[in-house]
């Protein structure tokens, strides 16, 4: 018999704090890849910087390309977007849980319409927070509703499953959602501390991480690779995870990013920083286990990990709120 | 069987309350009212449980908070709202106004909020243990150049701050002892300090966003040499200054007059305190017995403190005006539980902001000194402002709760205007006010009539009556005061 190793191995990362928008990210929440390179990254922004709200366009390769939507109630605004997904002509939407709606956006980035109201009626979200689209349905993760709602991708409802609780098919405020290569879709269902498995239709299959002795905490989304591999961010531990189908851990991540080219631009037009940096150590015995603080403290960590990516050669990209950036690994 | 409490022990009760907590519902004052006072404080000083805050929910819904830039104080502010540990976290805003660390200087949130939780862990225990804490403090250690107090080169900073403003006070010690207690923390100081040092006098958040900070002790950095500090010659360290300056009698009147000052009785302002003796001496002497015989811990001096008849005595009722997180958070407390994601904690971090009181913010390391500098024009307005703001929905679970409590107090499905005031001020403490005050409420009042609630429509009626009234109440001076 023989036997795979799964390992990933660090590539580089893709960010930078743009605290008053241009290159970079603040607070990035969500990200999409197309067929084409660009990469989509959305940031929530913070309400003293309004402008850094936005979707900004970027390659691996750490093109900058631009930016799509603005801080603001109208059309094409956003305020707290949570999740950002791409249809098969590549149009994209966009969820937002302080406006509860989707906004749908065209290839150039032209908003086209918006639906969504507060609520928990058929149509209504109590803040979305994850998107998947797969074939001509939309997959909406109804956050405060626990629930799933299937819309057509002009808006039209077309179904529903979940409700409060922790038994199959129940949801404690679930965050993101994927599918695999048998378009059967996975749950982040993040204070319940696990990973659920349904068919498309939304019949439970099967979960990961169930009780109290789960290797899960608070995951915040979900990938799956066409093997079957399940690649958690697990936003409690703050560290990336990959699971078989069985559960059982092939390999764990803890973040190990370096200076980026955006990055080492910056501190090169910045001497006294520069030369502070040159005694910097960047990982050290932290005096806390909790690990929110020591990703606070250690900057090649991630920190509050919020998405998972695979794109069309298995490349795994980690999203991080709180370094406004994310991380690329390969197979080895 | 229901067990009739008299009106003295209800005042009493409010008063512990507000004093050691921020005020209480009704339904809190019931309960605490069927455990008795000494009960209560017991409860109050040892709280048997861990704070329950959901932190994921807050971090995950107020990703700012997570970060380190902003939110901190209103972090806070729900963390204050919703305590079932309230004394907890009023020693914590006692030991913030002392130890007054804020981020006009560090820039990042975070390390406050961690000293806070420092507070929270030691606030209550030996003052020795609290200082040591305050000095490994990475706040702190920024706060006030520790990290540029080196053995060959010191900062005097932090030696003069711990003396002057922490534990002993202006003219207890001298130059010297400064010097010498600076040569003692030599070597405290953060984990990449120049880095950290730059990064925060440039105020950036570049590369990938702000880095939280820990302590770090570096012995080559350290003076070992002997030294001379309050008179005690030795090769000290930080912690041997702090076993010296806990030993002083200067320091236990230091910390008694700041307690009182918090606790009792509005005091003179902290640099006045050299000059002028203590409004009440016995009770300052009554505290420093109290902090040598229990090990200089702060806890039994607080049980002291209120146990004591100077506490208990009906002239240290609504002796101190409230600070803006007393008025803002006691009021939200009355309101009910705040959900998240919420507004509501920016908007009173705020409120506390502009009444004078920004958390996490203070004016400079002396802090605030309390009193009738809470108190100006604008501040007012803002308090007003703030209280009838929050208390105007009778759908909050806790308007909606005093106003049902208003009606029970009426045996019948009516009430008079004076009742409704009487009521209103029964529910709301007791809240006792000057007869020009529920004069004043009932001539109001009598704009209502008689009222009743008997149909959806008279209940409805009475709802905004009663809302009027409430918003009236905590809009009056005796409101202000605590």
């Amino acid at each position: 018999m023989t036997t795979t190793t799964f390992g990933l191995k660090y590539v580089t990362n893709v960010g930078f704090a743009a605290d008053f928008g241009g290159r970079g990210f603040q607070l990035p929440s969500s990200m999409a890849i197309r067929a084409d390179g660009v990469i989509f990254v959305v940031s929530r922004g913070k309400s003293s910087t309004k402008n850094s709200n936005g979707i900004q366009m970027v390659t691996k390769n750490h093109d900058f390309l631009g930016q799509i939507g603005t801080y603001g109630a109208g059309l094409g605004g956003m305020m707290w977007p949570t999740s950002v997904v791409l249809d098969s002509d590549e149009n994209l939407y966009l969820a937002d849980e302080y406006f509860n709606k989707v906004t749908k956006y065209d290839r150039e980035g032209n908003p086209l319409t918006e639906w969504g109201t507060k609520g928990s009626g058929n149509g209504q979200f109590n803040q979305p927070s994850g998107l998947l689209i797969q074939d001509q349905l939309i997959y909406l993760v109804d956050s405060r509703n626990n629930r799933i709602q299937m819309y057509s991708l002009d808006g039209d409802f077309q179904g529903q499953w979940g409700s409060e609780g922790d038994g199959e098919g129940e949801f404690n405020i679930p965050w993101g959602i994927s599918d695999d290569s048998e378009g059967n879709i996975y749950v982040a269902d993040w204070r319940n501390d696990r990973i659920q498995k349904f068919d498309s239709n939304g019949n439970y299959i099967s979960a990961i991480g169930e009780g109290d002795t789960s290797v899960l905490d608070r995951p915040s989304d979900v990938a799956v690779d066409p093997d079957g591999n399940i690649y958690v961010t697990d936003w409690g531990s703050q560290r990336l995870l990959v699971l078989d189908q069985s559960g059982s851990i092939l390999e764990t991540k803890r973040g190990e990013a370096d200076l980026n080219p955006w990055s080492m631009e910056y501190l090169s037009s910045q001497d006294d920083e520069r030369k502070a940096r040159e005694s910097f150590i960047p990982v050290y015995k932290a005096d806390t286990e909790d690990p929110s603080e020591v990703s606070a403290r250690m900057e090649p960590y991630f920190w509050d990990p919020v998405a998972v990516e695979l794109d069309q050669d298995g490349t795994v990209y980690v999203l991080e709120t709180g370094r406004h950036r994310f991380q690329i690994f390969e197979r080895i | 069987m229901t067990t009739v409490h008299s009106r003295q022990e209800a005042l009493l009760m409010a008063h512990l309350l507000r004093r050691a907590g921020f005020g209480a519902t009704p339904y809190e004052m019931d309960r605490a009212l069927s455990m008795g006072y000494q009960a209560v404080l017991d409860d109050l000083l040892n709280p048997d449980h861990p704070d329950v805050i959901p932190d994921d929910l807050i971090r995950r819904y107020h990703v700012d908070q997570s970060d380190l830039r902003s939110g901190g104080g209103a972090h806070w502010v729900y963390r204050l709202v919703m305590t079932d540990t309230p004394l907890r976290e009023k020693i914590c805003l006692f030991w913030h106004r002392v130890f007054a660390t804020g981020t006009t200087k560090l820039i990042q949130n975070r390390v406050v909020t961690n000293q806070i939780d420092m507070f929270r862990e030691h606030g209550m225990g030996r003052f020795d243990d609290l200082l040591v804490e305050l000095s490994r403090d990475p706040a702190m250690i920024m706060w006030l150049d520790n990290q540029d107090n080196h053995g060959s080169n010191i900062n005097e900073n932090y030696g003069r701050e711990i003396l002057e403003l922490f534990s002993m006070g202006v003219g207890n010690y001298s130059e010297d002892d400064i010097k010498e207690t600076a040569r003692a923390f030599t070597g405290w100081r953060v984990v990449n300090p120049d880095y950290m040092s730059i990064r925060m006098r440039n105020n950036t958040a570049r590369p990938y966003g702000y880095m939280s900070w820990q302590f770090e002790y570096d012995d080559d950095d350290h003076d070992d040499g002997e030294k001379i500090i309050l008179g005690q010659k030795g090769k000290w360290n930080g912690e041997d200054a702090v076993r010296i300056i806990c030993e002083q009698d200067a320091t236990a009147r230091f910390v008694a007059r700041h307690l009182y000052h918090f606790f009792v009785a509005d005091e003179l302002p902290v640099p006045q305190w050299p000059h002028e003796e203590p409004r009440d001496p016995e009770a300052i002497d009554v505290l420093c017995k109290s902090y040598f015989e229990n090990n200089h811990d702060i806890g039994a001096m607080l049980r002291t403190l209120f146990e004591s008849d100077f506490f208990k005595d009906a002239g240290s009722r609504y002796a101190r005006i409230k600070s803006p997180s007393e008025m803002v958070i006691g009021t939200m407390r009355l309101a009910g539980p705040i959900d998240l994601p919420s507004e509501e904690t920016y908007m009173a971090d705020a409120a506390c902001a502009n009444m004078g009181q920004a958390l996490m913010r203070p004016p400079s390391v002396e802090g605030w000194q309390g009193g009738t500098e809470w108190i100006n024009t604008g501040a007012y307005v803002e308090r007003v402002n703030f209280a009838g703001r929050i208390l105007n929905d009778s759908d909050k679970q806790g308007v909606r709760d005093i106003i049902d409590r208003i009606k029970a107090l009426s045996d019948r499905q009516t009430i008079t205007s004076d009742e409704l005031v009487d009521n209103c001020l029964e529910v709301l403490g007791p809240l006792e006010v000057l007869d020009t005050t529920r004069h004043g409420l009932k001539n109001y009042a009598s704009k209502f009539g008689d009222l009743k609630w008997s149909d959806q429509s008279l209940s409805s009626e009475f709802d905004r009556a009663a809302v009027a009234i409430i918003q009236l109440v905590v809009s009056s001076q005796e409101y202000q005061t605590i």
